[in-house]
């Protein structure tokens, strides 16, 4: 029994100055182990005296399961204090910058024009495309701008040849779709457009957005409510908006739309050459003319078009006071959108 | 225009504020885009007529807005000429009748020309136009401001034969105007003619022989209708843009152009004296009204109102129209100085115009739904767009122009297609003056001005489109999308060692990921402007789409940059290519469950031969059991023997149906790796 408890004791001792679960795994070896002192101990059972023998067994089976739950003890231990250190010494400058591309940005223009086309696609319009290098024809005869006639004068218009020219507005796609198509029409037409000017509020080149809706009753009532809906989407609920009469060879009545100045309020300043309004939208009910180049039938349908710069409204939104910024492309200025 | 409030008040006796006026004015479609007050006490309008109301391009005509808007009677200044006057001693012929519908005029004898007075100079000063210290010019200015009529001013004893004839020009002619320039003339252009000679370009500017000078004593005063066309002509044809040509290509009163010839022949004689004649006229047809069937309830259905009978007609009275109820419908008949108003949809305006468009109420359409659902070809852009900006590039938009050196810049052969451009008759600029056949020219600037802005890390992309010209019918439009890259190399935190090349690759191997794009192939490109060794044509199933590769040292050197051998990766797309071969639909595959087995193999093999190459043959052992097989490394140098190069690939086994075993692997595995042997003439370096 002695050498038992001298077992016991040595174990103990041994433990006491393992410090870490190397130093355990050995004591778990020699102690435990299948050629371990336990085990030789058990081999040994037979040659205790027969008399002796139940309390030794017992003693031993004793000393082996607090041995190996000592151990299991010391283990958790020491496997906890592990994962601590490894947690306080991995330790990493977080405030380092992460390892990334930044994204690009999309051009602002094209985010603005993104915004509208999506207003208008959730009001069940579909998108249309059409050549930028138009006929004569389409872009000015179609839509009621015969040659010589002075509306001509409000275009100032690039021109490939005598009957080629740069489209001055997308007006033309819509023309195209009326060739092609009957009513009922919901669709917009975005896109570049060109005329030959260039100055703090005018570039040679920019995107526009016109709409157009053919259908049987359609009405001038309706042309508000579809662009005051478009507009209080585009610019928020509140902003006032007020129709005004203006003239278009391609609609008539004509109107052009605008906003409350969104930099003063409505209380005048310098944007809005103190009139508290901003103009935005150029529109109309489609001039029976028009429909007669496209033979659609007067007496039954009606319709209304609308267009809008987009470089102007990107400029209102994000404060931007001379358009050529938009074309200069420098990365310190597109980042920011 | 510029319209003065003081004058205006000579017409309609207006109580309101001129910014109350300026507002309603707006609201009827005169858009007054300013007020000028500083001019003495005075409140000058700056009003946006547009192109269909030459009738408001005067005091009067905006006074009968402002009538109509307050609901006030129109005050007209007297124009009777009272007397037995003397008849004319000079006659008028109009020998083109189609290009002049009414000629009058009168006869002043016995005038003295002096400077205009005060007032009068002040009202002409006030709306823009100088007084010239000749009373004659000054009145036929004012009355021009004034009534909106052109008027002119013969010098009576420069003419011969006391005729004035209307008449086209016939043959090439040419005059020296009143601004002192000799024109020539071609032959449609509509001339003012006396026995010998020519007298004036009608309607738009008088000829300096027979102007009025300090010396004339006798004066011919002509108010006349002439075409709106064949003044427009005339007036582009010269390049000759004045006050009266302005107003007579729009369009002008035939029958109120006597009222103005007699009130500038009472102010002359009031500042200058002198004995008027009678009147002569010459008016081959008379102006006819032109009638107008209008249906009520249309109105109401144009306009989504429900006006009364007697509103409608109550307004369209107010304006000058006179109108006749019929029952359904009515008749409308404009008068002589409303010529734009010619069918059943311009009274529909007037009405709408005059109710205030802000009393139309706005509804949203009663209206079959329709998919307004972004197509295609949009969607496919878009997202085109959303994923090359994710790969760290941002987007320029350039103008769709270029310079006529630009092709020369990237060297692009004769007879290349991108040598196929437009040219733009009337540029604002020669380095604008041609349509784009390619992207890279614009965006080989947009890095230069970046980099001049002290970028060093630059990633532009554009999606524009392109033009290439074709006979007899519209050019060729293609959509591409065009990107350049430069990056400087400069130490950094987190250390890439990718080359330039390999970004921009990658940056479009994830696009084509993205857009599903199977069966891309990067070939050796023909593109003269990229480097022979980095550069490369993007096929998609044997078509090509597009090209990238590092800009020649010719053309990096040219930039400028002071940067020793900079690579500056450019790619060009086409996105119509793209687009069409996007995939309809997708359809789920299968997602294997039994475990994998990875195996590496390592070979040494010549130089010369691709990695796409080596990939091919690997790709051609058929096996069911190998699911990827993918390139982990590429080395040169060390221990492989120079004109060699080792390339190790990762080849991932496993079955759809069942786990595999490690023989079964092994087996295969050196099956696969005896062929790639014996296919490229390699040798190990190393296997797993
Ligand atoms: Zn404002």
């Amino acid at each position: 029994m002695d050498d038992l408890f001298s077992l016991k004791k040595a174990f103990l001792e041994e433990i006491g100055s393992v410090d870490d679960l190397a130093g355990l795994q050995l004591v778990r070896t020699k102690y435990s182990g299948k050629k371990g002192l336990i085990r030789a101990r058990l081999r040994d059972l037979s040659s205790i005296p027969p008399d002796k023998r139940p309390l030794y067994g017992s003693t031993l089976n004793d000393i082996k399961n607090f041995i190996e739950e000592t151990i299991r003890n010391r283990e958790l231990i020491f496997k906890t204090r592990e994962k601590e250190q490894r947690l306080e010494t991995e330790k990493l400058d977080i405030t380092l910058p992460g390892n990334f591309t930044p994204f690009g940005r999309r051009h602002p223009v094209n985010q603005i024009l993104s915004e509208i086309k999506d207003i208008f696609v959730s009001m069940g319009f579909s998108i249309e495309d059409g050549p930028e290098v138009e006929n004569d024809y389409y872009n000015f005869e179609a839509l009621n701008i015969p040659k010589d006639h002075p509306a001509r004068d409000m275009q100032d218009t690039f021109y490939i040849s005598d009957d080629i020219v740069l489209r001055t507005h997308t007006s033309p796609v819509q023309v195209r779709v009326m060739e092609k198509r009957d009513p009922p029409l919901k669709i917009i037409s975005p896109g570049k457009v060109y005329r030959c000017d260039s100055d703090v509020s005018h570039t040679a080149m920019f995107h526009q957005v016109e709409g157009l809706m053919v259908d049987t009753g359609i009405s001038f009532s309706d042309l508000k409510g579809v662009l005051e809906l478009f507009i209080h989407s585009l610019f928020g609920a509140d902003t006032p908006v007020r129709f005004r009469p203006s003239y278009f060879p391609f609609t008539e009545p004509s109107a052009e739309i605008d906003i409350g100045c969104i930099f003063c309020s409505g209380s005048g300043c310098g944007v809005c050459k103190t009139t508290g309004w901003i103009e935005i939208l150029g529109a109309g009910l489609v001039n029976p003319k028009v429909f007669e180049m496209v033979g659609y039938n007067t007496s039954e349908y009606s319709g209304f078009a609308f267009g809008m710069g987009v470089e102007r409204i990107t400029m209102l939104r994000y404060s931007i006071d001379d358009i050529r910024l938009l074309y200069e492309n420098d990365a310190r200025f597109l980042n920011q959108f | 225009m510029r319209v003065s409030f003081e004058w205006l008040k000579d017409f309609v006796s207006i109580s309101a504020t001129p910014e109350e006026v300026s507002h309603s004015l707006t609201m009827a479609g005169l858009e007054v885009e300013g007020i000028d007050t500083s001019v003495g006490g005075d409140s000058v309008f700056e009003v946006n007529v547009t192109p269909n109301r030459p009738d408001c391009l005067s005091i009067l005509g905006i006074a009968r807005e402002v009538a109509a808007a307050y609901r006030l009677p129109l005050e007209m200044p007297g124009d009777d000429i009272q007397g037995d006057l003397p008849a004319s001693d000079i006659r008028v012929e109009i020998l083109n009748p189609e290009l002049c519908h009414r000629y009058t005029g009168r006869l002043i004898k016995g005038v003295t020309i002096s400077g205009s007075p005060e007032w009068l100079k002040n009202r002409l000063e006030k709306c823009g136009i100088r007084s010239l210290n000749n009373n004659i010019v000054d009145i036929t200015n004012y009355v021009l401001l004034e009534m909106g009529h052109p008027l002119h001013a013969f010098d009576a004893d420069k003419l011969s034969g006391s005729v004035i004839k209307v008449s086209k020009a016939g043959k090439k002619r040419s005059i020296t105007t009143l601004d002192g320039i000799e024109r020539e003339l071609s032959g449609d252009s509509l001339l003012i003619m006396d026995a010998k000679k020519t007298l004036a370009l009608a309607g738009v500017m008088g000829g300096e022989d027979s102007s009025v000078t300090s010396g004339t004593r006798n004066i011919f005063l002509e108010s006349a209708f002439f075409a709106p066309v064949s003044v427009r002509r005339t007036s582009k044809e010269l390049g000759l843009r004045t006050e009266s040509s302005y107003r007579f290509e729009r369009g002008t009163d035939i029958e109120f152009l006597e009222n103005a010839l007699n009130r500038a022949a009472l102010l002359i004689r009031e500042t200058g004296g002198g004995i008027i004649h009678e009147i002569v006229d010459v008016y081959p047809e008379k102006f006819k009204p032109a009638t107008i069937e209008v249906n009520y309830a249309r109105v109401n259905a144009l306009l989504g109102v429900k006006l009364e009978k007697g509103e409608m007609l109550k307004s369209l009275e107010r304006i000058g129209i006179v109108v006749e109820d019929r029952g359904e419908v009515f008749h409308a008949f404009p008068p002589a100085f409303r010529r734009d108003i010619t069918g059943h949809i311009d009274i529909v305006e007037e009405i709408a115009r005059t109710f205030g468009y802000g009393n139309i109420p706005a509804r949203l359409p009663k209206t079959i739904l329709s998919g307004g659902v972004l197509n295609h070809r949009e969607r496919g852009i878009n997202r085109i767009r959303e994923t090359v900006r994710k790969t760290g590039f941002n987007e320029v938009i350039n103008y769709s122009f270029m310079s006529p050196s630009d092709l020369d810049m990237i060297s692009i052969p004769v007879g290349d297609i991108r040598r196929r451009h437009l040219s733009l008759r009337n540029p604002l600029k020669q380095e604008d003056s041609l349509m784009r056949t390619t992207l890279i020219p614009a965006l080989i600037n947009n890095f230069a001005y970046n980099f001049s802005m002290g970028a060093r890390d630059i990633r532009l992309f554009e999606i524009s489109k392109i033009f290439i010209a074709e006979t007899d019918r519209l050019p060729t439009e293609g959509l591409r999308m065009g990107g350049i890259f430069y990056r400087e190399n400069i130490p950094s935190l987190w250390k890439e060692s990718a080359q330039a090349f390999f970004i921009v690759k990658g940056a479009l191997q994830s696009l084509f990921e993205e857009m599903k794009l199977g069966g891309y192939t990067f070939v050796p490109s023909e593109e003269v402007f990229l480097h022979r060794g980095k550069s490369a044509d993007i096929e998609l199933k044997g078509t090509k789409a597009g090209f990238i590769g590092e800009l020649v040292p010719d053309i990096a050197e040219s930039l400028n940059l002071k940067v020793r051998k900079p690579e500056i990766i450019v790619f060009e797309l086409n996105i119509d290519t793209i687009l069409a071969f996007l995939p309809e639909r997708l359809t789920y595959r299968h997602v294997p469950k039994y475990p994998f087995i990875e195996r590496d193999i390592a070979i040494i093999i010549d130089d010369s031969l691709t990695a796409a190459w080596v990939m091919d043959v690997i790709n051609s052992f058929r096996s069911e059991f190998i699911e990827t097989v993918e390139i982990f490394d590429c080395y040169k140098g060390g221990n492989i023997p120079a004109g060699r190069k080792s390339l190790a690939f990762r080849i991932i086994y496993r079955s759809g149906e069942r786990t595999l075993t490690d023989n079964e692997v092994e087996s295969v595995h050196r099956e696969l790796l005896e062929y790639v042997l014996e296919k490229t003439g390699g040798e190990l370096r190393y296997r797993t």
